[in-house]
């Protein structure tokens, strides 16, 4: 497994306690999961997606990535309504560990209160708790 | 909180970046830095590595060890011979599951218990509380001193092959196994697995030596696994954990054993068992189960529920605990279910490989009632949403080594359109294309298939006219003298065609009988193996008619023929061993230094030891002479009454002088089929060389009545006319035909040694002393080999040596000289072939234009009547048609 000095985390987007990213892509938010995320579950074998058009809150339970020992639910970053789901996935799950925040991303959104992306971790932030939780 | 154990490999482990978990008290690898896809991908596809070390370990030995085995266990222990291993289970009083389990029997008497980690403290505890009631039971825990790893997947073979310094590796067949010397130390070796591999192994080796083993099996390209890829392949091969498909259910109730399929094998009731820890109640589940199996569910009650794989159809990935519903109603749970990876495979049958391409597909075990068949549509509850799903029969299959091969549901295999056009056109069609056929294979093509021969144009011609197509039967009775009586008119012509084709045999053969009904060489063994079991029973036709009660042959992975094997032509005849359980069919050992001969010492060893009823010699992958009279003699000796038969299909042509004649050697019966070496029409033979004034001879009189009414009503009398020709041609010619057969095929064997090719045989008789040479040309690259000289016009078969798995593994060729003798070619033309040969495998080169111009003079047949005074009658005979 990675060292955290090893892990890929890029400053340009937010990060939630529960490892998803959300990055502002003009009205609308992209959703993945963290390259820490990623490491820890290990070979990505299933991500159990919404339905385009489905609503969440924040921290609500969206979906399910999975390998091939262990369920991990999917928590919103930031409520809001699906505008696109990734349908690569659906054949190829590992592209959620090749490229978490490229070709693995997983959402896309429409945000309901844009203030919700400051409630979530800048990417000193999330160092930090990941090496608290060390 | 107690520390957690480690394996002797712990540190290797965290070097290779693995992923440590606690199972069980043990820190072990979930996986290693590539991750479980790729371990369980390297498994499929080369070798996998796994650290087992944490399962737990025990000795059983002394002299109560057996009774105590037998109480303990499900499974028939005293079946277990030294050199074998047994899958098993712990049963509890309630026919549940304390565990299941593998007991190796590395040495006689002394046995190794091989338990899961899990449980076992609990099973140590549970076997303790039995050892009071058993003298001489030595019980001992070896879990610490004794390392454990698994070696698994299609290049395991090859990596300890090249680790061994002394001994063999088990032979070829699963739960076999044997002690070898690997890395200066003793190992010992099981043919068994976790995984669904084919070739697999487990590996026992003392503590002290197991890193070196590792170490060197890395080296050599196993790919290290841990616990995470030992699941997902468990899985896929259907096979069960305890804790999940054993134990209790998601509802706290205790699976019956029966509910796993491999019960059938792992449960044993024979009397040598006596009252063991659950038979009740596993007497009970079996007894469900044999209904439940022909779709009567009239005690279901007993075994409501059992364990099936299943497939996801719907997006989704079942879990274990998981709800399982049919038509709205609750059926059961997912006891294991995950995603896991497989190989996509390319080409078709036997040509089909893995690619580079890999794919997921999500499936599982499920516990659901027991009337639910295969193909029903499921649904599983997985977190609150419900996707289909479906039970299927497998979702990987073992039975074509090297690979563990994926089923995938719904997959089916792409059919070739049967053409559209008008029956006229496709009878004119079936003409072009018999024509092309015909050529390609009498003209263009050298013919090296050993069990192969060309009828001359007389005997063929022949065996087309009048009375092919009708009707003959016919039976001796002894109201008549034991004339011929036939039911039909019209005969005359075919009765005097069969009563002096038995005079040629019987000359030819140097016998008194002979049966010529049976039409091929596996019907002529069935229908002896048939009057054999009429003939033990004789004395009292009251009782149910016993089977012969042990058969000594060759084992098939050494050459042995299906019409000998409990596997084809003997399975209805030879009885059940009660001590094994099986067929009660002992091999002929082999020689070390010579795997295509009999050991004459341990085989006399294994005679005394079993007193066989019937020995059977003669094999389809057959070099060397059979020794006939040594066995003889040695049973003589031993006053042991045991029939001899020789089945000679493959080498009836070549009996005589230059070969062997089994009859003056000591065989009481002669089999064989007509058409390989010898010259015929495709039909079976029985001879035979008792007298009629013997006791004995009743035998021979229950042969006849096996033959007709027993296996044939229509006896195809044309092919006994063309016979007849054939049978004249072979007691003319045969001198100089059987002594060229087999100085061709030493001269093939030569040339084809010389060339760099390996031979098999024994070198000081020039390796063959049939007409078969059987080339090695490398582990399971037989039957492409075999194509690639099809299309180069060459025609062989590809052979599964004695050390290999299966013939989808074979690593030989196995070629025959017989037709192409027939056909005039020599030794000169056999080293040309050989060369050609080597320049196909060794050097890919296309030869296809030079093995037909080496064909083309030699393209009539010798060695059968021509000339003018046949062709005016050939001609008028072709004009009837």
């Amino acid at each position: 497994m990675k060292q955290i000095s090893e892990l890929n985390l890029p400053d340009d987007i937010r990060y939630s306690e529960d490892h998803e990213w959300a990055r502002r892509e003009g009205d609308a938010v992209r959703v993945g999961i963290s390259d820490y995320a990623q490491d820890q579950l290990g070979d990505i074998t299933f991500v159990g997606l919404p339905n385009v058009g489905d609503s969440f809150n924040q921290k609500e339970e969206f979906g399910t990535v999975e390998s091939t020992k262990a369920v991990s639910e999917l928590f919103m970053p930031v409520g809001g309504e699906v505008l696109a789901v990734n349908e690569a996935l659906v054949e190829s799950p590992g592209l959620v560990n090749e490229d978490p925040y490229g070709a693995g991303w997983i959402l896309l959104v429409k945000s309901h209160n844009p203030d919700e992306m400051n409630s979530l971790m800048t990417k000193d932030d999330y160092v930090k708790r990941l090496k608290g939780t060390e | 909180m107690n520390k957690l154990r480690r394996t002797v490999f712990y540190d290797r482990h965290i070097a290779l970046g693995a992923k440590m978990v606690e199972f069980a008290g043990c820190e072990m690898p979930l996986s290693y830095s590539t991750g479980i896809v790729a371990e369980h991908l390297a498994t499929r596809k080369t070798a996998g590595l796994f650290d087992i070390s944490h399962m737990g370990r025990m000795h059983v030995r002394g002299q109560g060890a057996v009774g105590f085995l037998q109480h303990v266990l499900s499974n028939n222990a005293q079946a277990l011979e030294a050199g074998k291993a047994q899958y098993t289970f712990v049963p509890n009083w309630n026919g549940g599951a304390v565990d299941d389990a593998y007991l190796y029997c590395f040495v006689e008497g002394r046995y190794l218990l091989v338990v899961n980690a899990d449980t076992r403290q609990k099973d140590w505890k549970h076997l303790q509380s039995f050892l009071p009631d058993f003298a001489n039971v030595d019980l001992e825990d070896c879990t610490e001193e004794l390392a454990m790893l698994a070696l698994q997947g299609p290049m395991s073979r090859e990596l300890l092959l090249r680790l061994i310094q002394s001994g063999r590796l088990p032979e070829p067949l699963r739960n076999e196994s044997s002690i070898v010397r690997m890395c200066d130390a003793e190992v010992m070796v099981g043919r068994t697995g976790y995984t669904g591999e084919p070739i697999c192994f487990e590996l026992f080796i003392g503590r002290e030596h197991a890193l070196r083993l590792w170490n060197d099996l890395v080296k050599g390209g196993a790919t290290p696994c841990g616990l995470g890829a030992r699941d997902t392949l468990r899985l896929e091969a259907n096979l069960p954990l305890y804790g999940h498909e054993l134990g209790q259910d998601p509802e706290g109730k205790e699976i019956p054993l029966f509910a796993i399929p491999m019960a059938k094998f792992a449960v044993s009731f024979s009397p040598l068992k006596g009252d063991y820890v659950g038979r009740t109640a596993l007497a009970k589940q079996q007894e469900a189960f044999e209904r439940i199996v022909y779709g009567d569910y009239s005690l279901i009650a007993s075994l409501p529920r059992m364990i099936q794989p299943i497939a996801m159809v719907g997006r989704g990935v079942a879990r274990a605990g998981d709800k399982v519903f049919k038509d709205g109603r609750h059926v059961g749970y997912v006891t294991s279910g995950t995603t896991v990876p497989m190989w996509v495979f390319e080409g078709t049958g036997l040509a089909s490989q893995p690619t580079d391409q890999h794919k997921l597909r999500a499936i599982g075990l499920a516990l659901i009632d027991s009337d639910i068949e295969q193909d029903e549509k499921l649904t599983i509850e997985i977190r609150g949403k419900r996707v289909e799903a479906v039970v299927v029969r497998y979702h990987l299959r073992s039975e074509a080594p090297p690979y563990a091969r994926p089923i995938v549901y719904g997959y089916e295999l792409a059919q070739e359109a049967i053409p559209a056009e008008k029956r006229p056109a496709k009878a004119l069609r079936l003409l072009q294309t018999t024509l092309g056929n015909s050529i390609w294979r009498q003209q263009e093509c050298i013919n090296l298939i050993p069990s192969e021969m060309t009828p001359s144009p007389m005997a063929r011609l022949l065996s087309v006219m009048d009375p092919a197509f009708r009707y003959a039967e016919h039976k001796k009775m002894e109201a008549f003298y034991d004339a011929d009586v036939f039911y039909y008119q019209g005969t005359d012509f075919i009765e005097e065609v069969e009563r002096l084709l038995e005079n040629e045999f019987a000359k030819f053969l140097d016998c008194e009988e002979i049966e010529l009904r049976p039409i091929s060489g596996q019907m002529a063994n069935m229908t002896l193996f048939s009057a054999m079991v009429d003939y033990i029973n004789f004395a009292d036709r009251k009782r149910e008619q016993r089977r012969i009660a042990c058969v000594l042959n060759h084992h098939i992975s050494k050459g042995g023929h299906l019409s000998a094997q409990p596997m084809g032509a003997l399975r209805d005849y030879v009885a059940r061993d009660p001590m094994t359980e099986k067929p009660a069919a002992i091999n002929f050992p082999v020689r070390d230094d010579n795997r295509y001969r009999i050991d004459l010492p341990a085989t006399m060893e294994l005679i005394d030891e079993y007193r066989p009823e019937l020995v059977i010699f003669g094999k389809s992958m057959f070099l060397h002479k059979e020794p006939v009279a040594e066995v003889r003699r040695f049973l003589h000796e031993q006053k042991i009454r045991a029939w001899v038969l020789y089945d000679a299909a493959h080498v009836f042509g070549l009996l005589g002088p230059h070969f062997q004649y089994p009859f003056r050697e000591g065989a009481d019966f002669v089999t064989g089929s007509t058409h390989k070496t010898f010259f015929g029409t495709q039909r079976g033979i029985i001879g035979n060389c008792f007298l009629e004034h013997e006791k004995r001879y009743e035998l021979w009189r229950a042969v006849r009545r096996r033959a007709f009414p027993g296996s044939v009503s229509n006896h195809h009398l044309g092919t006994l006319v063309g016979l007849l020709m054939a049978a004249y041609e072979m007691n003319h010619f045969k001198d100089e035909y059987q002594r060229k057969v087999i100085t061709n095929a030493k001269a093939f064997a030569r040339a084809l040694k010389d060339c760099g090719l390996q031979v098999a045989g024994d070198p000081t008789v020039e390796f063959t002393e049939t007409h078969q040479v059987v080339i090695h040309v490398g582990y399971a690259r037989g039957p492409e080999i075999a194509r690639i000289l099809e299309a180069n016009n060459i025609i062989c078969n590809y052979q599964a040596t004695p050390d290999d798995e299966g013939f989808t593994a074979a690593g030989a060729l196995r070629l025959g000289v017989a037709e192409m003798t027939r056909f005039g070619m020599a030794e000169k033309e056999f080293r040309h072939l050989a060369e050609l040969i080597h320049e196909v495998i060794s050097k890919g080169i296309d030869v296809r234009e030079q093995v037909k111009k080496l064909r083309k003079p030699f393209c009539e047949l010798q060695f059968c009547f021509r000339g003018d005074e046949y062709a005016d009658i050939v001609h008028k005979l072709h004009r009837l048609l």
